[in-house]
């Protein structure tokens, strides 16, 4: 489900209260019609596409993530003025370096229209000043030329589209109104470059795509969440996400996995449970992430390993929020790796206000 | 060294602590005034700029319009070029904010904001919601964020009005900034656009370059780029820091040079006193030097006294200008009144660094004054000088130096100015003074010799005047302080004098009307003007106006390093020569271009020469027109630059019919107060249509009179700090007369006692030294006024013209400055006497029998 990595920049008070604002309605079952859907959705509040990947130069492995969020603003919607806010769109990307044990990231904001930003309604096409993320014919394409590092990636479908939910529309939390329209694209062939401060690299790799929009969200219970996009080497594709209450205790649960075949099968709250296995304790933040999982699925139990401890962003400066978001490799019950994806935790140094 | 200076020193030192004391408390003065001006406006200056910096921010290139504002298109544009890696629009309005509780608007920049471009380049305006704001207040209508200046000018309030021209709009505050300086309200850009009506436009972009690319190729490019707008100019940042100082480098400069010139008095005071003190202690240096003191010790021994002078008031100095540093930033605020830093609240900057170069500078001033009777202390022939006879006549071919000096001063005074400050006018000043005091015993020969048979046969004056004529370096040293300030004093007087007679004429001509009108509170150059011409046409219409005048003034940027030039379209009746204080001729205008009458800072700032098109204003509108300068005139005002236009013109060009000010002229028998109030009855209706309701006193009346008067009084307060210090160089002078006839006269007891058993009575012995003072004084007197009548015309032809861009015309207050001198004599003579009679009030007698 990729949820947001708290974009608010300084701007947080911004994002929260959009995310807090009180829906009453929920969001009916529709069919997800694409091209059109691929593409953004102003109508509701808050909509982001989220790629997440690991890729390997030679012997040098890196995951990296990229988030382009869009977030509606109502108090502005009678104004005149092209620079009028009526559209927020935010953009976050990080790079996991597994050999130099590091993690850069970097983002960006600005208004929709005049503001040098535009979120295309008819195809996926998000534009943040100079940073991209356009899906062509041949796939996705991401530009994100960013302060420590940049990456120029292309990502090619190899399976059809990942409807979430039912048939697109995923819970989020025991009322009918916490919920979003959600599909994902996992096992997107990767190849691009990726320059490291002043290094080029000739990468290829997999991905997931996660393109999720919805009115509201969050249950005022949830404290945070934890999340894993798994691709695995056969080819199957598994999400799991619980959401967490203060002391703990999952309130909400969900997630898919889809075998190479193509066959679906979508988990019900009761079916997915998440136990930590060892805790990692950040000298930075003082925040303890499980940065290892045990995850029950009616898929099978699977162990995620994060692959670098330290894989905490640090945000408070500028996104103003404290998260752990990194590459992970998943093991089946027997301890053999079968796959490598991303694993999100939020709410562990600070509890999420959304 | 140690022992002479504690003993054979100090004895000279303890004996005569005020003549000593004068050498220092002159150096002092000099040293503290100096240090003071430094220290306030490099206070008033960091102050300023780290204001002009927080709001600004630190941007690598900026887009602004020449004048006006641009369009919003431009800003799609260079922010999607791929060299720019952040544009931050801006839309700033200067308007007036009113709160309910509040009688008087208050000035107020109204800045438009990209809240998320702002962070990287200006974080000081970043909005920061207050508790409770309304949920996206950074973006919402209607919503701004007051910086310190503005929450304390309008108290608590939570909402206000922002007025321009008549019509009025309700804003909430939503929360504060950080930046400094003046009173100022940021708000969203696009809220700012639809509040003001100004959708699609912008006054500014800040630029944020992504790394790597050349600035300069960047900004060729952009503006050889097709359809780039030529009124748009692109300016680097350090231009703003750059304007701000050069707003008041001039005032400043001068200021210090005014302060220098006390230093200068101080070198010839301690120059006085130690050469008399040499003169005095020759038959004890004569001794020294046959006890084994070597002449290059006793140069050393004379210069390490004049050393302690200098270092002890260099000392007094520093500790005294910080003091009046503080006091003058706390009472008059950091342009000590020049107005150039209006709004800012500085605190003191201390600065080690110019401590030394102002200490150092006391101390030199010091030591050149005590390099001359070192030098006399060196050459001191000992055999003669024990037995009496040392008092050598002054040498030959001095007044070959000094005309040199003078010579040279008369060709650095024709110098052009360097980096816009006249130094080599005030090199000049200082080879001319120096010349002239050096010239000094040739003046006492020339004038003497020849008034010497003509009282020969009266025997008071003969032998005073023969005194005078023979001892002449000694009568030079005596009054080559009086001769220092007297010459700056009347330098000034005449300067003053010539700029305050320049001033009131020019007063007459650029107020002709009988009543100014313009809106409270307004700025000289707001955004829009004040009035609607529907309002103007009104007034015109009120009984007892015989006709309406109007002035539009708009600050239009000509070039990105200097301050904004004032545009000022004015309604002309007749032909712009007789409205306009005119320096020559005006030429007329051919058909198909603007005339426009620019001020003499045009002249010399941007090269308007009249007969030629001016580019500079075409490039700013629009490059279609062609600009004709049809005359120059003087304007007192604007120091950096100011173009009259015909007010039909600037409509065509601009649109904006709006005026800021109106000046009307009344018709023969109305009465002043029935005009002002029927005039205020129809702007308070106008406002009230535009706006919904009531309004208080909105505009402010003055008449002619009333305007002419704060002029003056302005101009005087501002030049009040001049009269001070010819007052306290003048008296600094007197002191060392009075110091060195004391010298004299203990010197000379021998001789008043011989002059006694000659039978003169006491009464007569003083006589002949008040004589001797009045002689000297006198010929002081003269000298003094000469060399202040040479200084002056480089001040004013020269140094006022380089320095502020205007011209006056000279103007020799001859009963002023002829009172001036007489004083000075008056009180030379009187000192004279006083200390003649303080000296030889012991026995004269005694001092005869003197034996040794």
């Amino acid at each position: 489900m990729a949820p947001p990595t708290i974009p608010g920049l300084s701007r947080r008070a911004v994002l929260l209260a959009a995310l807090a604002s009180p829906a009453a309605w929920a969001l009916p079952p529709r069919t997800l019609a694409f091209p059109r859907d691929f593409g953004s959705h102003p109508d509701l509040r808050t909509e982001w596409w989220y790629i997440t990947g690991h890729a390997s130069a030679g012997t040098r492995t890196f995951g990296y993530q990229v988030t382009f969020f869009r977030s509606r603003v109502d108090e502005t919607r009678g104004m005149r003025s092209g620079f009028a806010a009526k559209q927020l769109v935010f953009a976050h990307a990080a790079v996991t370096d597994l050999g130099g044990g590091r993690l850069l990231h970097d983002q960006r904001i600005a208004r929709a229209g005049i503001g040098g930003a535009e979120a295309d309604e008819r195809n996926t096409r998000v534009v943040l000043r100079d940073w991209s993320l356009e899906r062509r014919a041949d796939g996705y394409h991401a530009r994100i030329p960013a302060g420590d590092f940049t990456l120029a990636l292309r990502f090619a479908p190899t399976q059809p589209v990942l409807l979430q939910g039912n048939a697109g529309l995923s819970r989020k939390g025991p009322e009918a109104a916490q919920a979003s329209y959600y599909y994902s694209e996992p096992q997107l062939a990767t190849t691009g470059q990726l320059v490291l401060r002043g290094q080029r690299f000739d990468v290829r790799g997999t991905a997931w795509l996660d393109h999720e929009w919805s009115e509201a969200l969050l249950h005022p219970e949830a404290v945070g969440w934890d999340w894993i996009g798994m691709n695995l080497a056969d080819g199957s594709a598994l999400t799991a996400f619980h959401l967490r209450k203060k002391g703990g205790e999952a309130l909400w649960a969900g997630g898919s996995f889809r075998s190479p075949d193509g066959v679906l099968r979508t988990f019900a709250p009761g079916e997915v449970t998440f136990e930590p296995l060892r805790v990692w304790r950040s000298p930075a933040s003082q925040a303890s992430y499980p940065v290892a999982w045990s995850v029950r699925t009616p898929a099978g139990r699977f162990t995620v390993q994060a692959l670098l401890d330290d894989q905490e962003l640090d945000s408070r400066g500028s996104t103003g929020a404290i998260y752990w978001e990194g590459l992970s490799d998943l093991l089946d019950a027997g301890g053999k790796p079968v796959g490598r994806g991303y694993l999100e935790m939020t709410g562990y140094a600070q509890p999420l206000r959304l | 060294m140690r022992a002479l200076l504690s003993t054979f020193s100090w004895q000279e030192l303890r004996h005569h602590p005020w003549r000593n004391a004068a050498a220092v408390v002159a150096v002092m003065l000099g040293v503290a005034l100096a240090f003071s001006v430094h220290l306030i406006n490099a206070s008033a200056l960091d102050e300023f700029s780290s204001a002009v910096r927080s709001v600004n921010g630190q941007p690598d290139l900026e887009l602004r319009a020449a004048q006006g504002s641009f369009d919003e298109t431009l800003y799609a544009r260079v922010a999607r070029d791929p060299r720019v890696a952040l544009a931050s629009p801006i839309l700033e309005i200067n308007t007036l904010a009113t709160t309910p509780g509040r009688a008087a608007p208050l000035p107020i920049r109204v800045i438009g904001v990209d809240a998320l471009a702002l962070p990287a380049i200006a974080p000081a305006l970043m909005p920061r919601p207050a508790e409770g704001a309304a949920r996206f207040a950074l973006f919402a209508p209607g919503q701004v964020f007051l910086n310190a200046a503005a929450r304390t000018a309008l108290g608590a309030a939570t909402a206000l009005e922002l007025k321009e021209g008549a019509t009025r709009h309700a804003v909430q505050v939503a929360g504060s900034v950080a930046a400094g300086g003046t009173a100022l309200a940021v708000m969203d850009i696009g809220a700012a656009q639809d509040l003001f009506d100004r959708g699609g436009q912008l006054t500014r972009i800040d630029l944020r370059l992504a790394a790597g690319t050349d600035r300069g190729a960047f900004v060729q490019s952009l503006l050889r780029s097709p359809g780039w707008p030529a009124a748009v100019q692109v300016a680097e940042p350090g231009d703003a820091a750059q304007r701000v100082s050069n707003l008041s480098r001039a005032y400043r400069v001068n200021l210090t040079v005014l302060a220098l010139v006390a230093l200068f008095t101080g070198a010839f005071l301690v120059f006085s006193v130690l050469a008399l003190s040499v003169a005095k202690r020759a038959q004890q240096f004569a001794l020294l030097g046959v006890l084994g003191l070597t002449p290059k010790q006793r140069l050393r021994l004379v210069l390490v006294e004049s050393l302690v002078l200098g270092g002890i008031g260099s000392v007094a100095g520093i500790a005294l200008g910080t003091a009046l540093a503080a006091f003058a930033l706390r009472v008059l605020g950091g342009d000590l009144g020049g107005g150039y830093f209006a709004g800012a609240a500085p605190s003191l900057q201390w600065s080690t660094p110019a401590a030394m170069v102002y200490g150092a500078l006391g101390v030199a001033a010091a030591m050149v004054g005590g390099w001359y009777p070192a030098r006399a202390a060196q050459a001191l022939p000992e055999a003669q000088t024990l037995k009496g006879l040392g008092a050598a006549p002054a040498g030959a071919g001095r007044h070959r130096v000094a005309l040199a000096l003078v010579l040279a001063g008369a060709l650095l005074a024709a110098a052009p100015p360097v980096f816009g400050i006249p130094l080599a006018a005030y090199f000049s000043v200082g080879l001319l003074l120096v010349g002239g005091i050096t010239g000094l015993p040739g003046l006492i020969a020339l004038v003497y010799d020849r008034l010497a048979p003509r009282v020969a046969h009266r025997l008071l004056p003969l032998l005073a005047v023969e005194r005078a004529r023979r001892m002449r370096g000694t009568a030079a040293v005596a009054v080559s302080g009086v001769v220092a300030s007297l010459s700056l004093a009347v330098a000034l007087t005449v300067m003053v004098a010539s700029f305050r007679d320049s001033v009131t004429r020019w007063l007459d001509v650029v107020l002709p009307a009988d009543l100014y009108l313009r809106a409270a509170s307004a700025g000289a150059a707001g955004d829009t003007g004040a009035f609607a011409p529907a309002l103007v046409q009104a007034i015109a219409q009120v009984p007892g106006v015989a006709r309406v005048g109007t002035v539009r003034a708009r600050p239009v940027s000509l070039a990105p390093a200097q301050p904004p030039v004032m545009l000022l379209a004015r309604s002309f009746d007749g032909e712009p020569a007789q409205a306009l204080p005119l320096v020559g001729e005006a030429l007329p205008v051919p058909a198909g271009q603007i005339g426009v009458y620019v001020s003499e800072a045009m002249v010399d700032l941007y090269g308007a020469t009249p007969g030629t098109a001016f580019e500079p204003l075409a490039r700013a509108f629009d490059p279609g027109h062609r600009f004709f300068v049809a005359g120059v005139w003087r304007d007192y005002v604007r120091q950096f630059g100011s173009v009259v236009l015909d007010a039909r013109d600037f409509e065509r060009l601009t649109g904006d019919r709006s005026v800021n000010d109106v000046s009307l002229w009344l018709a023969p028998g109305a009465a002043e107060a029935a005009v002002q109030s029927a005039v205020r009855a129809l702007v308070a209706a106008q406002q009230r249509t535009g706006a919904g309701d009531a309004e208080g006193d909105a505009v402010e009346f003055a008449s002619v009179g009333q305007l002419r008067a704060t002029s003056l009084r302005i101009f005087d307060r501002s030049f009040a700090v001049t009269y001070w210090l010819q007052a306290v160089a003048i008296a600094i002078g007197l002191f060392g007369v009075a110091a060195s006839f004391s010298a004299q006269v203990l010197a000379r007891r021998k001789e008043f006692g011989l002059l006694a058993h000659l039978g003169f009575t006491q009464r007569q012995v003083l006589a002949v030294v008040a004589g001797e003072g009045a002689a000297w004084t006198l010929i002081g007197a003269v000298a003094g006024l000469a060399l202040g009548l040479a200084v002056s015309v480089v001040l004013v032809k020269v140094v006022n013209p380089q320095s502020f861009h205007w011209t006056m015309d000279m103007l020799v207050p001859w009963g002023r400055l002829l009172a001036l001198c007489a004083a000075v004599v008056a009180a030379g003579t009187l000192t004279a006497w006083l200390a003649g009679r303080a000296a030889a009030g012991r026995d004269a007698v005694m001092a005869v029998k003197e034996d040794w």
